[in-house]
């Protein structure tokens, strides 16, 4: 490793004009070194033009393809810029910027994926009830399915090593609860996967998506995803320095 | 069964394939799908002209209830049939994906070369928008 590697932050946007700007601002004081890009979700405000004025990249979804979609999209583009580690991280300012450096300590030690985690210890971050009992069973179905303990399968804040965006940005799941899907995939795809406490801020903007019906519907079309994907042959990108 | 009963199914049948043929000449139908639905419709058009046709070969099959034959027929295509088009949904809404993805990093591409973002630029690229 000679240069130093270059790193890019990639938030998914759908209409968060409102906590955008305080967002890139944080980013630009405490990582003014990561290339910052959004990608706006298709929204109906004005998120495009918010980035933009920012100073920082945003590619602009023609439609609202969700939050898997528009990861994949920024994955795709990391990928094709030569982007050597990439932090995921949300526009809705409940994520602590100085933090990123920890993530990617993981990277440099040889992790392709490093989550971070609400409830491993840092930080006391509040979820309703019956969101918790939902992220219990997902913690057990985690474990089952990759051998491996996670505190917090569901963090949308993770950084990711070049190896494993090679698979991302061709693969990456596209529904609800991509993130829960996506950790299992690397595990199951022998990728080095680990987890960081972080500690979280309320939300600025926007609602959790914790809807009943819905959490059911996605754990059961996780259970199929999985049991399909077991033997499926995993697509990715070659590597091109 | 009826004459009254029997002219229309003769009748909606035969409106059926005239639809069908009518869609194909306008091209909106996919020439594939068009001749499935044609020999649909014509062995249809069989039946109902000549509903003996249905007992002939129920009777052959060993089927005492002719319109079981019928109906599991009908079921059997149509569920078939149906899996074929979830499958090309599937396809396209994977397609439809990529190309939004590839339309966001060509538009990027463009935001480079044009870096002043004046506000006409945005009006203009608003009005495009139909959600």
């Amino acid at each position: 490793m000679g240069s130093a590697p270059k790193t890019m932050i990639v938030i998914p946007a759908f209409n968060e004009e409102n906590s955008l700007p305080e967002v890139l601002a944080h980013l630009a004081l405490v990582v003014p070194d990561h290339t910052v890009v959004v990608v706006d979700d298709g929204s109906s405000d004005r998120t495009y033009h918010v980035a933009r004025r920012s100073g920082v990249n945003c590619l602009r979804l023609p439609f609202n393809l969700g939050i898997g979609g528009a990861l994949r999209a920024g994955f795709r583009f990391a990928f094709e810029q030569g982007f050597d580690r990439v932090v995921q991280f949300d526009a809705d300012g409940q994520h602590d910027a100085h933090q990123i450096i920890e993530l990617l300590d993981g990277i440099d030690q040889g992790a392709d994926l490093v989550i971070g985690s609400r409830f491993a210890g840092v930080g006391d971050y509040n979820v309703g009830r019956a969101r918790y009992a939902g992220m219990g069973v997902l913690r057990v179905l985690v474990r089952a399915l990759s051998g491996q303990k996670f505190t917090d399968t569901s963090s949308g804040f993770r950084a990711i090593s070049r190896r494993l965006l090679g698979h991302f940005a061709v693969d990456y799941p596209l529904e609800y609860m991509d993130s829960t899907e996506a950790l299992i995939t690397a595990c199951r795809l022998g990728y080095d996967v680990r987890e960081v406490p972080v500690t979280m801020h309320e939300r600025s903007g926007g609602e959790a998506s914790n809807r009943s019906f819905r959490l059911v519907y996605n754990y059961l079309r996780l259970l199929v995803v999985l049991a399909t994907s077991a033997r499926r042959k995993a697509p990715a990108l070659g590597e091109n320095p | 069964m009826s004459t009254g009963a029997h002219l229309l199914l003769i009748a909606v049948t035969g409106g059926t394939i005239y639809v069908i043929l009518r869609l194909v000449r306008r091209q909106v139908l996919r020439a594939k799908y068009s001749l499935l639905w044609v020999t649909v419709g014509f062995g249809l058009l069989l039946i109902a002209a000549w509903p003996a046709l249905l007992d002939l070969i129920a009777n052959s099959l060993g089927v005492n209830y002719q319109p079981a034959l019928f109906l599991m027929l009908a079921v059997a295509f149509l569920l078939i049939l149906v899996v074929h088009f979830s499958f090309e949904l599937s396809r396209l809404e994977s397609r439809v994906r990529t190309l939004a993805e590839e339309i966001a990093l060509l538009r990027h591409d463009a935001d480079i070369r044009t870096p002043e973002l004046s506000d006409d630029a945005d009006s203009i690229s608003d009005e495009g928008r139909d959600e």
